[in-house]
């Protein structure tokens, strides 16, 4: 790997880490503790990386064969405007999960999960300063109608209720979360940086392979502490249980697959070079990844529960207890965790609002369905904003007030703040000249200068 | 993707790795230790996830291989990659997936700056020697020395 790494310019540089102070506290403590935790590991870097020595030429779409382009204004409007709006919406998720995974990664049981989420925190926030590091180093405002500093400014002031993507607006209830949430969300990342690889604008190119290595680690960071919490669950350890596990990948799994997109749709993005798969594709092949994990986590369990089961009985009693509702000395399927079906709790894309369960059953009435999420969803969650919007606009849908098509676009609809810094009465920008002796001190368009 | 009926497909180790990873280690060693697998699949992910190879067949993980570059231990200046940890399911020997998985592992460590690659093999395992030296690897001018806390093997 050859990769060339560089910062945005300071203003934004600066806004970056004013909005670190605020909104990730505890990153101070990452450098502090990375000997303890990543001995002999190259130190956290705060900056932009690209990977050097990727092909010049486009690997699919309209456009294969022809050399990659290294301007926005090479890509014509449409493309120009597709791009755009995906660099600001993986923008805006890398700044999201810090602040779903702040709020909640103190009540990491152990210091070592801990600084793992802090540092897939870290790196996330590196990933964002990555998307603002292609939203600076070229013209986007032909297509964007925004200056960078607007575009920037609108990011920093998204807070958990106002991102893009809607699983960025689910607060976390536990440090459960933290961790579902990285084995869960952060493959659908994985998944998005992965296509986005062949990207035909060369600089995103770039950008996913170091993102990828990084992400790859976030996976790690979900997967391996649940493996070890079920371990513990199964040894009867009495404050993680599978319950809480299955539960948090009840609430997260509708949110990943989501985030693919509509299953129809996905056309464009191969059309203009930008992706290799189409989203119901990337979607299946998610979603199997998903099951394999779940799969490795009940065999876990089974081991030990059952240390004389070998491998292969281990999983052949998960399927047996799963599929037949046995019992095998004292455990059930209600043990063990199971992915819900694609279908269940989804607010977005073809199955949205179609009161489906876990097991893919089909609810005829709103009260019966939403008893069936009372008792698969963790139960914080279902005193949560998010949760009682949902089953408002799922009465309404289901009464015939609004479409499901409507609904899905109300959500997410949870707008709480946007465009105040807690700091102060605006924004983040931070003043680098000094004033001017005869004239206004230069400053961001709208801005306001930083006085914490 | 999983590789095409019968065929092998090297990939990078990645987190769902851990459960094969440990069920062949088993097999290897008759020893069933997650807890092992779990923390050192964690360390090679965070350090180079590219320089761990796995060997896939019909989508099973059937062999791995993990390296580390490092440089300065011992003395030994030169950027080393080294040869860590390595174990190919019994079922899948004899189909040379682990000079697949050396090659993949060697030419990563050298386009990273390897000199040189090293790794230390238990004088019974006259298996692994074989096939180190199939490979490539030689005899190096060093010595493996060791004091147990407890003064066994003096």
């Amino acid at each position: 790997m050859n990769v060339e790494q560089s910062t945005i310019p300071k203003k934004f540089h600066d806004a970056v880490l004013h909005w670190q102070r605020h909104n990730f506290p505890d990153y101070d403590l990452l450098p502090q503790n990375w000997e303890k935790y990543f001995p002999n590991e190259p130190a956290f870097c705060l900056c932009a990386k690209m990977e050097i020595g990727m092909s010049d030429t486009i690997e699919v779409g309209d456009k294969q064969g022809a050399a990659r382009m290294l301007k926005p204004s090479e890509m014509g409007e449409d493309a120009a405007k597709h791009l755009l709006a995906i660099i600001r919406a993986q923008a805006s998720t890398e700044f999201g999960s810090i602040q779903q995974h702040e709020m909640t990664l103190a009540r990491a049981p152990e210091d070592e999960d801990r600084f793992w989420v802090l540092r897939v925190m870290a790196e996330e926030l590196r990933h964002g300063y990555q998307m603002f590091h292609m939203l600076t180093s070229q013209d986007w405002s032909s297509v964007s109608r925004q200056s960078a500093e607007e575009m920037i400014e609108e990011i920093l002031s998204m807070r958990t209720g106002s991102h893009v993507l809607d699983a960025f607006n689910v607060d976390y209830d536990s440090f459960v979360d933290n961790v579902v949430f990285a084995a869960v969300i952060d493959r659908v990342g994985k998944y998005q940086l992965a296509m986005q690889r062949v990207c035909s604008y060369k600089p995103f190119a770039q950008s996913m392979p170091p993102m990828l290595r990084e992400e790859a680690f976030h996976l790690a960071a979900g997967v391996i502490p649940l493996r070890r919490w079920v371990q513990r669950a199964a040894q009867g350890a009495e404050l993680v249980t599978m319950q809480a596990i299955h539960k948090s990948f009840n609430k997260w799994m509708p949110r990943g697959l989501e985030m693919f997109g509509h299953e129809k749709g996905g056309e464009s993005n191969i059309r203009f070079g930008f992706k290799n798969l189409k989203n119901a594709e990337a979607q299946s092949q998610y979603y199997d990844e998903c099951k394999k994990m779940i799969a490795d986590l009940n065999q876990r369990y089974l081991r030990a529960r059952f240390p004389k089961l070998s491998p292969d009985e281990a999983e052949s009693l998960a399927v047996r207890l799963l599929r037949g509702g046995e019992r095998h000395q004292g455990v059930s399927a209600d043990d063990l965790i199971e992915l819900p079906e694609q279908r269940f709790f989804r607010r977005k894309g073809e199955p949205a609002w179609t009161m489906v369960g876990t097991r893919g059953e089909t609810f005829a009435d709103v009260e019966s369905y939403v008893a069936h999420l009372r008792a698969t969803l963790p139960e914080p969650y279902l005193a949560s904003r998010d949760m009682k919007q949902y089953v408002e606009t799922l009465r309404e849908v289901v009464s015939g007030k609004i479409t499901a098509d409507q609904a899905s676009k109300r959500m997410p609809n949870l707008k709480r703040v946007g465009g105040v810094c807690p700091c102060s009465n605006s924004v983040r920008w931070i003043v680098e000249e000094p004033p001017a002796t005869n004239g206004p001190t230069a400053r961001a368009p709208n801005a306001k200068a930083d006085r914490p | 993707m999983n590789s095409a009926p019968g065929q092998v497909r090297i990939r990078p180790l990645s987190e769902l790795d851990i459960s094969r990873v440990v069920a062949i280690d088993e097999r290897l060693t008759g020893v069933y230790r997650p807890e092992v697998w779990e923390r050192r699949v964690g360390y090679y992910i965070r350090r180079d996830a590219d320089g761990c190879p796995v060997a896939e067949v019909e989508g099973k993980v059937v062999g791995f291989m993990f390296t580390d570059l490092r440089g300065g231990e011992f003395g030994l200046e030169e950027v080393s990659g080294w040869i860590e940890r390595f174990g190919v399911d019994p079922d899948y020997q004899g189909r040379s997936i682990g000079r697949r998985l050396f090659e993949t592992a060697q030419a990563h460590l050298l386009a990273r700056g390897a000199t040189v690659l090293r790794t230390l093999v238990e004088q019974e395992d006259q298996d692994l020697a074989s096939f180190l030296r199939a490979v490539g690897f030689k005899n190096a001018p060093l010595t493996a020395l060791e004091l147990r806390a407890d003064g066994a093997g003096a």
